[in-house]
């Protein structure tokens, strides 16, 4: 009887001890990084690796994605289970190849785009330091996206590719996964503000063990994005503002619960559509943009036309808008890399405090004097 | 002369509905204009200059511009299904829309591939007209001269099918190495478009598609005649070379044209046609080549007043439309009247 009870007292301090450890050990290994912006993706720490989930990766996805990343150093060390992630990756990353032009300047703002081995359509690259690279052959051409050369991508060896996706059907992402390759959707296009794309270089970030530098560059960016939109809240008069142009018989520009949209709303102008609300472009008839339209005091981006004279040509009803007649038409084509890629479309995803201050400079000009648009240039 | 009195009426309905179309076509788009404004824009100014422009310088080309787009390729088809004896030709069976398509893309996707300063020259919108045109023509050339070859008329018809496709596959070299830019371009242009001419525009438009008219009208009596079988043509003095030729030249004209300004639109050249053979039950191209020119130019107005979405801020393609309209009428038609008036 009295064994009995001891037996029974051990035990209960046994067990008790176990509990408080195991308490411990949840407390000090799961750390979760959420975001102030981006929805697409989250990083989960624990002690010996990072997850990353992509949650977002194109609209209305049914699926989100999971990869390990594992410090180089300890990745022999670790045993994962292959079936729980999409990927495993050692960081920092050494070899890359992204697939998009707005991935370049997260690569180079983190000071790691020597890293980049391949890209499809090297052509589209505006930067000078990329175009660099390109020039010595440290990048690899690698065709199209939609129909990326296989057999020059498996050859240089990448440790991950970061691919983007419409719906999840690219046969060539399947081929590079069974290769062992690990493909990573960058998914920033989707995201609904200009600070939440720009957030995104922290995904780039963790690849590159380089998150706290990450953090500190969004934080400026976003620092400056929030100076340029107080200082324009301020303005009290608010041009109205036209954008796009035909296709034909249809109309495309964006609509109010676009990032293009947010930017002009932040730049306190008066856009004409900002109280429609779609996924994507609105699409709509010549009519029914002249008329709301026709006395716009300035015109933004119009498709891919790079002056007056090419608009005219195009289509002589462009000729009516006031915009046009008072020369108020700016577009971004014009400022381009060597071989033709259009900078804004590389470079304005990562950095909207630009793009917010080019639109401020071109329609509320007297309140950053000094400053010289990087991206909008008014039509010749 | 009971013929012509039982004529008459059908005509006289056709040409009142051409009109009635015609004023519905100008009075609907996005823009809900009152139908008062829009008569009184045609014969003085209104106060409200938006609408003053969208009526005299969209709605009205626009107008016009469907006019002779259903009424030349209604012609075209009628031309080229009794050329060829063929109840299934058409501008796009044939080849000739595939010939403008390739004209198109050469023009629009291959400058990139020729270079710099010949892209500025190929981009320019009369390129893409003179393109399309030559594309056109050239095709049907060549259809024309394998059918010299081959008689059979069903063998003809899948020859024009064959040179299709082959053109089809030299635009999809071509899109393939063309960039994004140039393939949004291309693929615009084959959805068909009314809306964007301007009255210069229309002008040369009309001044070609009247030489195509006016060959095609010369062309009446030789179509009667072939009608006949060529051997029996050949006996009655008609110069079958001759006529052949110029039925040509006119449905390129026609087709060609119409590709190069408004796109490839389909349906109409083949579905026209077999409407009216069925209303007016004759096989005299005195009759049915005014009459294809009116319905063409009616069932046109329709669908491109359809394609606006009156009232709504969204357009439709053109093409959507007069496939969507054309397809089933002929069904329809073929169907329960079963017999093939040809």
């Amino acid at each position: 009887m009295k064994k009995l009870f001891l037996f029974i007292t051990l035990l209960g301090f046994v067990a008790c001890k176990n509990e408080p450890k195991t308490i411990d050990n949840s407390k000090q290994d799961i750390v979760i990084s959420d975001f102030k912006y981006a929805k697409g993706f989250h990083i989960t720490s624990n002690k010996n690796f990072k997850v990353l989930t992509i949650k977002n990766p194109w609209p209305k996805a049914e699926k989100s994605y999971k990869y390990a990343l594992v410090n180089r150093n300890i990745l022999p060390t670790i045993t994962l289970n292959k079936n729980e992630f999409d990927g495993i990756i050692p960081t920092p990353v050494e070899k890359i190849v992204v697939t998009s032009t707005t991935h370049i300047p997260a690569l180079e703002l983190l000071g790691v785009e020597q890293t980049l081995v391949g890209f499809p359509g090297t052509d589209y690259v505006s930067s000078e330091k990329t175009r660099a690279l390109i020039d010595n052959e440290n990048i690899r051409e690698l065709g199209k996206n939609e129909g990326i050369n296989t057999e020059v991508l498996l050859e240089l060896q990448p440790e991950v590719v970061v691919g983007f996706g419409i719906d999840g059907n690219n046969k060539t992402f399947e081929t590079i996964k069974k290769s062992g390759i690990p493909v990573i959707y960058n998914g920033d296009w989707v995201e609904a503000s200009p600070l939440a794309k720009a957030e995104w270089i922290k995904f780039f970030g963790v690849l590159f063990n380089k998150t706290v530098k990450a953090d500190s560059i969004f934080n400026t960016i976003e620092k400056n994005y929030n100076e340029a939109k107080q200082l324009a809240s301020k303005v009290k008069r608010t041009p109205t503002v036209l954008s796009g142009a035909l296709h034909k018989d249809v109309w495309y520009l964006p609509s109010g619960t676009s990032p293009e949209a947010q930017l002009l709303k932040d730049a306190n102008v008066n856009y004409l559509w900002q109280n429609t609300s779609a996924e994507g472009s609105l699409a709509l008839s010549f009519e029914a943009v002249f008329t709301k339209a026709k006395n716009a005091d300035i015109w933004l981006s119009p498709s891919y036309y790079n002056s007056l004279e090419s608009l005219k040509n195009a289509n002589e009803h462009y000729t009516e808008f006031d915009a046009f007649k008072n020369k108020k038409v700016y577009s971004f084509v014009n400022v381009t890399g060597a071989t033709g890629g259009v900078t804004y479309y590389e470079k304005g995803t990562a950095r909207p405090d630009l793009v917010l201050k080019d639109i401020i400079k071109v329609c509320h000009p007297n309140i950053l004097p000094s400053y010289e648009t990087y991206f909008f240039k008014p039509l010749e | 002369m009971p013929n012509q009195n039982t004529y008459t009426l059908p005509f006289v309905v056709l040409a009142l509905l051409l009109i009635f179309c015609f004023l519905g076509n100008i009075s609907l788009g996005s823009v809900s204009i009152p139908l008062s404004s829009v008569f009184k824009s045609l014969f003085t100014s209104i106060e409200n200059e938006s609408w003053q422009y969208i009526i005299l310088n969209y709605r009205l080309p626009k107008a016009f511009t469907a006019i002779l787009v259903g009424s030349g390729l209604g012609i075209s088809g009628l031309l080229m299904q009794t050329l060829f004896r063929n109840p299934l030709a058409g501008p796009f069976v044939l080849g000739i829309s595939s010939g403008a398509s390739l004209g198109v893309a050469i023009a629009i996707l291959g400058a990139g591939i020729f270079g710099g300063s010949l892209a500025t020259l190929l981009l320019s919108k009369w390129s893409v007209v003179l393109a399309a045109s030559l594309g056109s023509f050239l095709v049907l050339l060549s259809v024309l001269a394998v059918s010299l070859k081959v008689r059979d008329t069903m063998a003809i018809l899948i020859i024009g099918l064959m040179f299709g496709s082959i053109t089809a596959a030299v635009v999809s070299v071509l899109a393939y190495f063309s960039s994004a830019e140039q393939l949004q371009q291309y693929i615009f242009w084959g959805f068909g478009s009314l809306g964007n001419l301007s009255w210069n525009e229309l002008l040369i438009f009309f001044c070609i598609y009247l030489l195509g008219l006016v060959m095609s009208i010369v062309s009446i009596k030789a179509l009667n005649t072939l009608l006949l079988g060529e051997n029996y043509a050949k006996s009655l003095g008609l110069n079958i070379n001759r006529s052949r030729f110029i039925i040509i030249i006119a449905t390129s004209l026609l087709a060609g044209t119409i590709t190069a300004f408004a796109g490839p639109i389909a349906f109409i050249g083949l579905a026209i046609p077999h409407i009216v053979r069925q209303v007016f039950t004759t096989s005299n191209h005195k009759v049915l080549l005014p009459a294809v020119f009116l319905l063409g130019a009616i069932v046109m107005l329709i669908c491109d007043s359809i394609a606006q979405l009156p009232t709504s801020d969204y357009t439709l393609p053109i093409n959507a439309i007069t496939s969507l309209i054309g397809a089933p009428v002929v069904i329809w038609l073929l169907v329960r009247k079963r017999k093939m008036m040809f």
